[in-house]
């Protein structure tokens, strides 16, 4: 016969058992920005308020290692995450054609995209930086990059969409059912939004103050190539920062391309690879979970591959 | 009357029944159902109450047919700053009368998007209050309808006007105005016009909301961190987030 005493503690502690989980631990939405990559980063997640401090922590730190490693100048090129990131850019480069390419670096440098004083080179300045471009220039030697002398790397196309693939994962493993990240356009969105229902992601008309159409995803990242993010005008020619590495000349023939898929850095890579190349179909055709949305030089609207729900603005 | 009869009354009027079962359908527009004799004398007063649910208020009207007081009409709905058009198609507002076939008590309902508007306000409480005062039974139906602007589902309906963390206004996208607000940083102005909102003046140091552009859809935000100041749209559908 059990002890009136133990039973008392037994039902107590069931009852702690039960009632424990839900007590102070009240789950509701909670947004926050913070600086980085040079743009403003908004979290906007569904958890406890102890959660969302340390989903801030996490974020920040993500973020910061990423831009340590990766930022114009970053010479660190044994890291395993420069390693890794390598090897994932390598496989968009092939798959590309070339037209996504990370060693773009020095024809950025000449136009002036990284000092800001923006110049048109002469032809023959922009054919002799062409010799250096190529990622199968660069050598992987004792787990270390080696690049020509002159070389340089730039991480903007693929970095941010790798940071935001890293930080969300994280998040998702702290137990955050439902949230996203949104670095300056760059993003992840998982679970549903505070309607309960799929993300609805405005975006950005290249032209024009407003949106294109309203996209909606969940556990799905999104990224953007535009040529209104960073340009310069010179004698009525628009010259933007999304170069095709063939020619040393900003690509031309689109406005903008935003791809959407599982993970970010791919969506990040393959919107500049689509936004250079001539024949994007033929690039995402290998990446089946990916989808495109493309505005082309006369503002027409097309769609490639994957399609999720998409909202036109007239 | 009770104040729970004005709302069974306003809503619930049987002889109109097939008509809001018909307006319900169309799922867009707006109509507004007024029952008196003399819709001169409190249908400008109802139009100024439901500025806020009702597009097009302020702009042109036009009449479908006929009504015995459509002068009186005319001129106080010109003296309000509305525009008469003679050809219905023009208008933004047309309005058209019939007789019911039994008198009742005056009354009015709004149907907008396919649903019956709950419309009830201190104001409108009065003025129905004031139309029923005679116990005066009416038999003409004045139907105005606004013509509805082919809106986006993300589009925005009204701005939300935060100062100081707390909402202090909402102002309807279909109206053209320009507010200036007292701040704890000085002084902010928004404009709202062609369903956006913007800020054409502020007194913050960085401008970085006079430089925001407009906002029209429901989630979009203008936020002004010196003045304590913030519009968001509001809307039945949201944008969480933006890129590009």
């Amino acid at each position: 016969m059990i002890h009136p005493l133990a039973r008392k503690l037994c039902i107590l502690l069931l009852a702690s058992l039960i009632l424990l989980p839900g007590c102070g631990v009240k789950e509701r939405w909670h947004t926050s920005t913070l600086l980085a990559f040079d743009t403003i980063c908004e979290i906007n997640i569904f958890c406890s308020p102890s959660t969302f401090k340390s989903a801030q922590e996490e974020v920040q730190r993500v973020f910061s290692e990423i831009e340590s490693l990766f930022s114009p100048g970053a010479d660190d090129y044994s890291s395993p995450l420069v390693l890794d990131l390598f090897q994932r850019a390598l496989k968009v480069y092939q798959d590309s054609n070339g037209c996504f390419d990370i060693t773009v670096a020095p024809l950025s440098r000449i136009w002036g995209f990284f000092s800001k004083s923006y110049v048109v080179p002469a032809p023959e300045q922009i054919k002799s930086v062409l010799k250096l471009i190529g990622m199968e220039k660069i050598e992987e030697r004792n787990a270390t990059l080696i690049l020509m002398p002159g070389a340089g790397l730039d991480w903007g196309a693929i970095a941010k969409g790798f940071g935001i693939d890293l930080a969300s994962k994280s998040l998702v493993q702290m137990g955050i059912s439902s949230g996203f990240i949104n670095a300056g356009g760059d993003l992840y969105c998982w679970g549903n939004n505070p309607n309960n229902q799929s993300w609805n992601i405005g975006l950005k008309h290249p032209r024009e103050s407003g949106f294109l159409g309203v996209l909606s995803i969940s556990d799905l990242g999104a990224a953007t190539t535009g040529d209104y993010q960073r340009y310069f005008v010179k004698n009525g020619i628009r010259y933007h920062h999304v170069f095709d590495p063939r020619t040393g000349y900003p690509a031309q023939g689109k406005q903008s391309v935003t791809v959407y898929g599982p993970e970010t850095l791919i969506c990040d890579a393959l919107s500049t690879a689509l936004f250079v190349s001539q024949q994007p179909e033929k690039i995402l055709e290998k990446y089946p979970d990916y989808g495109a949305i493309i505005v082309d030089h006369d503002g027409n609207l097309s769609f490639l591959g994957k399609t999720y729900p998409f909202n036109p603005i007239e | 009357m009770e104040r729970r009869d004005f709302f069974k009354k306003v809503i619930i009027t049987p002889l109109l029944t097939p008509l809001f079962l018909a307006a319900k359908k169309r799922k867009s527009g707006c109509e507004l159902y007024l029952i008196d004799d003399n819709p001169e004398e409190f249908f400008p007063l109802i139009l100024e109450e439901l500025h806020n649910y009702i597009a097009n208020y302020r702009h042109s009207f036009a009449f479908l047919n006929s009504h015995p007081h459509e002068n009186d009409l005319r001129r106080i709905l010109s003296q309000r700053g509305l525009t008469y058009v003679q050809t219905p198609i023009q208008a933004d507002l047309t309005l058209s009368f019939s007789a019911l076939h039994e008198k009742t008590l005056p009354s009015f309902t709004l149907i907008r998007e396919g649903r019956i508007w709950d419309i009830r306000s201190r104001e409108l409480y009065s003025l129905w209050r004031e139309m029923n005062k005679n116990q005066r039974r009416s038999s003409c139906l004045t139907i105005a309808s606004f013509k509805s602007r082919q809106s986006h589902p993300f589009s925005g309906k009204y701005v939300s006007v935060y100062k100081e963390g707390s909402k202090i206004e909402m102002i309807s996208l279909e109206e053209n105005v320009t507010k200036s607000y007292r701040t704890r940083g000085g002084k902010i102005t928004l404009r709202v016009k062609d369903g956006k909102a913007w800020v054409p003046e502020s007194s913050c140091r960085h401008k970085i909301c006079l430089h925001s552009p407009s906002v029209s859809f429901a989630g979009e935000r203008i936020i002004c961190v010196p003045n304590h100041f913030l519009l968001e749209i509001k809307g039945s559908r949201y944008i969480d987030t933006s890129i590009g």
